[in-house]
């Protein structure tokens, strides 16, 4: 009796052995894997080449060996890529970090592993799940040309924006619902009143540009003389280069970019080591080097980009919208 | 009865010919290349997802594809810029080449290498530059006429069917230029001189004569570039797809490129865009077969007269200056400015104390550029050469071998011309998502679909020196005891060579700029420049983007320069 005891608290240690090593397999450990599977990760990831280019050759030179291989696009495209491969019965991306809701497609489709990793114990619950980690978040703000808005007009908060002055002068990207989402759940707390604020936007003859980054870049050349959905992110460059915009950091939207590892990857150990990288305190320090506002709870943009009153869109408020975006394209009368 | 016995050859003994196995073989390699991506289009386009993965085959993609809301839209969208752009190409192509060729216009001459210049610019930087120059709000053309003119709003939108249009059309000039330059050059004067000498003055002589014997080329041009209206890509992409207006391929390309993708409608629509260039590709080889009846060309020894224009000869004069300074030389002046700017700026003394080389230093060390710039090199290279090779094979076998069916070759080389860069695109995910050997998401898949897609290129320049050689050479070679494939590697590819490579340069600078099939295929290590300018392009990059055009156009402009030297003539077979 007390032998077989003795065997069963043996084999309870060595398992709890083996899974804490499991669990607890440090990066260098995990990297000597990597490199047993050929050192290429194939990176599907919609992270702009000006970031990517400060970013991966940092974690290419912590892990030496690892090729990164950034297969870059825009979020919907690198979903209907892989959604293509799958077709093909192949799976050739590792690692997914595209926002949040594009992650839950792929999920939908089967393609999405499950994994919790060690780092994401540092994040707090809005900031990971079953099968993803937080990444980076973008913050959607307002933004104005410095030589088309007077300095006595510069907007302090989203109501300014109703003013007459603002007819003809907006530009705005034509897929963020989440503004709209953001304003009726968090900012006014009513479908109604957001619905209605936004109507009054849309009489103002809002210009719609597909991309962020254009729609900064639109923003700089004078497209307009202000912008009601930039990404925060996208200014400190361009101000530091002497480009004439400012952006309003009073209030703001912010979503979620997460990492995520695909089912079947062809390199898992490779992929595991990246998400583990990017999500790890170290990782998201390089974010935060390349220009991306980090997620991890201790580290900080080396910008100020971050909003003063946070508009944040939930895992729970992505279930939403279809409803949201429904109502978006009708009030701005998009396709 | 009784037979004599005659000995049998060996080749009569296994009833086998060794030389019938490169016209197979050939015929293989054509077949798999040009037909295979085809049928897989085809048979996809039936297809419809039930669940992840599951398929069922139906015709509801062709209901979804041509009964829907949209469809009735892009179709008028897409025939309006067909057409729009067909006609004012080939108006501006057709004046340069009645200016430069057939007329006493000043300087005219000067004006026939310009002419041909925005070939080497890509349809990419093309399409950028005009952006550029013709946005509304800070459009540098608009601003300028704003402030001169005093205008309360811009002149010019380039985000409208026009602007394609216009777009599209400058950069397919060159073409067209070409093209008519040929048809006035090898044009019979002695019926305009008996217009004239029967009383006709230079417009009547013009008008009934000139342009009469012109008209069947003028329809064969018009039609081939309706047809390569229809399968571009570049303007639909930059220009239509921002402003919302919408074509056959940039519906095709957002059937794949949105979620969830519908690869069914996309199929559905690419195989109805196939007919339609098929439908014009067989209608312009009909219509250059009548042609000839028309007897144009002669083989007497003549030069075309040219015409005494009078007073008028300088506003033929003005006419090629404005296209000068402002088609030609304006979209490359403005991404070299844009390339030194910290961001895009309008022009002002602001904007002028930012220049500097930082975006050119930034490329130093940007590693996706020297990689993009590696594979475009690679592949335009190679694309050249495999397809230049590929073809001098079939030109053989088709006009030299005297084997029956031989014609099957021809037309299997130039079945790629029918099937738009995005349809090939398209065809080739099918095809080798799921093939055995991983070449999918390589640059190996971009050389197979460059490769197929400029066999009919390689075709033309092929066919043209073969038909030069005669047989007699070829025969001597192989009564002194060279075998087939000696005769062929030491008398036939030497003589084809100025042949090979007029035919190698012009794949290598259509490769090295193409985009509409790579936007599908190439992706992080097989990324390609047209494409690294795109998605740069769509992440706001603007000014690095102007850079890396520009030192695209400097490695252009180099091979046109070895071009110049190899072959002392600017020529490009179409």
């Amino acid at each position: 009796m007390n032998r077989s005891l003795m065997v069963g608290v043996l084999l309870l240690l060595g398992w709890f052995t083996v899974a804490g090593q499991g669990q607890a397999q440090s990066l260098d450990e995990l990297h000597k894997l990597a490199l047993k599977e050929g050192g290429t990760l194939n990176f599907y990831a919609t992270l702009a080449q000006i970031n990517a280019e400060i970013i991966l050759p940092i974690f290419e030179k912590r892990f030496p060996g690892i090729k990164v291989n950034h297969v870059d696009a825009t979020s919907d495209k690198l979903v209907a890529r892989a959604v293509s491969e799958a077709r093909g019965g192949k799976t050739l991306g590792d690692v997914f970090q595209v926002p949040l809701e594009n992650i839950i497609q792929l999920q939908e489709q089967g393609l999405i592993l499950d994994v919790a990793l060690p780092e994401s114990s540092a994040y707090p619950d809005g900031l990971k799940g079953a099968f993803w980690t937080a990444s980076d978040l973008q913050y959607f703000v307002a933004a104005w040309n410095t030589g088309l808005v007077k300095k006595e007009e510069e907007p302090k908060s989203f109501d300014d924006f109703l003013h007459a002055r603002w007819k003809g002068r907006l530009i705005a990207e034509p897929r963020d619902l989440e503004m709209l989402l953001a304003f009726a759940k968090y900012r006014f707390k009513s479908d109604e009143k957001a619905i209605d604020y936004w109507r009054k936007i849309a009489a103002h003859n809002v210009e719609f540009h597909k991309g962020h980054s254009q729609l900064a870049e639109l923003l700089v050349a004078g497209q307009a003389a202000a912008c009601l959905t930039c990404y925060s992110h996208h200014y400190p460059l361009r101000m530091k280069k002497g480009a004439p915009v400012n952006m309003m950091l009073s209030e703001g939207v912010a979503s979620i970019n997460g990492t995520a590892v695909f089912k079947n990857a062809p390199h898992p150990n490779t992929a595991l080591l990246f998400a583990r990288w990017v999500a790890s305190e170290t990782g998201q320090k390089v974010m935060a080097q390349g220009g991306r506002n980090p997620a991890h709870p201790k580290v900080d943009p080396i910008d100020k980009t971050k909003t003063d009153k946070t508009y944040f869109i939930t895992v729970a408020d992505l279930k939403e919208f279809p409803k949201y975006e429904k109502i978006w394209k009708e009030i701005f009368k998009l396709r | 009865m009784s037979t004599i016995a005659i000995p049998k050859t060996a080749k009569e003994r296994s009833g086998f010919d060794p030389a019938l196995l490169v016209p197979v073989v050939g015929a293989g390699v054509l077949i798999y290349l040009a037909v295979l991506p085809l049928f897989m289009l085809f048979l996809g386009s039936f297809q419809a997802e039930v669940a992840p993965r599951e398929f069922v085959y139906t015709l509801k993609n062709y209901q979804n594809a041509y009964a829907s809301e949209h469809t009735y839209s892009t179709f008028v969208n897409s025939l309006i810029f067909a057409t729009g752009s067909s006609l004012l190409t080939f108006f501006l192509g057709t004046m340069l080449a009645w200016l430069t060729e057939r007329t006493n216009t000043p300087l005219s001459t000067l004006f026939v290498p310009i002419a041909v210049v925005p070939l080497i610019l890509p349809g990419v930087l093309e399409s950028i530059a005009w952006i550029f120059l013709l946005s509304p709000k800070f459009g540098y053309v608009n601003v300028w006429l704003m402030n001169i003119f005093g205008l309360s709003s811009p002149p010019f939108n380039v985000f409208s069917l026009p602007g394609m249009i216009w777009v599209h059309s400058v950069g397919q000039v060159p073409l067209a230029f070409l093209m008519m330059t040929a048809a006035f050059k090898s044009m019979d004067p002695s019926l305009e001189e008996s217009a004239m000498m029967s009383g006709a003055n230079t417009w009547q002589t013009f008008k009934r004569v000139t342009l009469r014997l012109l008209a069947p080329t003028a329809g064969s041009v018009l039609l081939i570039l309706f047809v390569r209206t229809l399968e571009s890509f570049e303007t639909p992409a930059l220009i239509g797809i921002p402003a919302r207006i919408y074509v056959y391929t940039s519906e095709i390309f957002l059937a794949f490129n949105e979620y969830p993708p519908d690869y069914g409608r996309g199929g559905a629509l690419a195989v109805g865009l196939l007919i339609l260039s098929a439908i014009g590709v067989w209608l312009y080889t009909r219509a250059t077969k009548e042609g000839k009846k028309f007897q144009t060309v002669t083989g007497k020894a003549f030069r075309p007269r040219q015409f005494d224009l009078g007073p008028w000869k300088w506003v033929g004069f003005a006419f090629l200056m404005v296209y000068f300074l402002f088609v030609v030389l304006l979209p490359f002046l403005v991404l070299f400015w844009a390339s030194f700017l910290p961001f895009f700026a309008k022009p002002s003394w602001d904007a002028l104390s930012k220049l500097s080389l930082d975006n050119y230093r930034y490329l130093g060390t940007f590693r996706p550029f020297w990689q993009a710039m590696q594979n475009s090199i690679l592949l335009a290279t190679l694309t050249a050469t495999v397809a230049m090779v590929l073809t001098s094979l079939v030109a053989w076998i088709v006009y030299k071998s005297k084997l029956r069916g031989a014609w099957v070759l021809d037309f299997l080389a130039f079945v790629p011309i029918t099937i738009p860069g995005i349809v090939m695109g398209m065809s080739l995910i099918l095809l080798y998502v799921a093939f055995p050997i991983p070449i999918y998401g390589t640059i190996w898949v971009l050389l197979i679909a460059y490769v197929t897609r400029f066999i009919p290129y390689g075709m033309r320049a092929s066919s043209g020196s073969i038909l030069q050689i005669h047989s007699e050479l070829e025969e001597a070679a192989a009564a002194s005891g060279a075998s087939w494939w000696e005769t062929f590697k030491r008398v036939t590819l030497p003589l084809l060579r100025p042949g090979f490579v007029a035919g190698w340069i012009y794949i290598c600078i259509v490769s090295f700029r193409e985009f509409s099939t790579s936007v599908l295929l190439a992706t992080g290590e097989s990324r390609v420049l047209s494409i690294l300018l795109f998605t740069m392009f769509e992440q706001g990059q603007v000014t690095i983007v102007a850079a890396i055009g520009i030192l695209m156009i400097v490695t252009l402009l180099a091979v046109v320069g070895i071009f110049y030297k190899l072959t002392g003539r600017v020529g490009i077979q179409t």
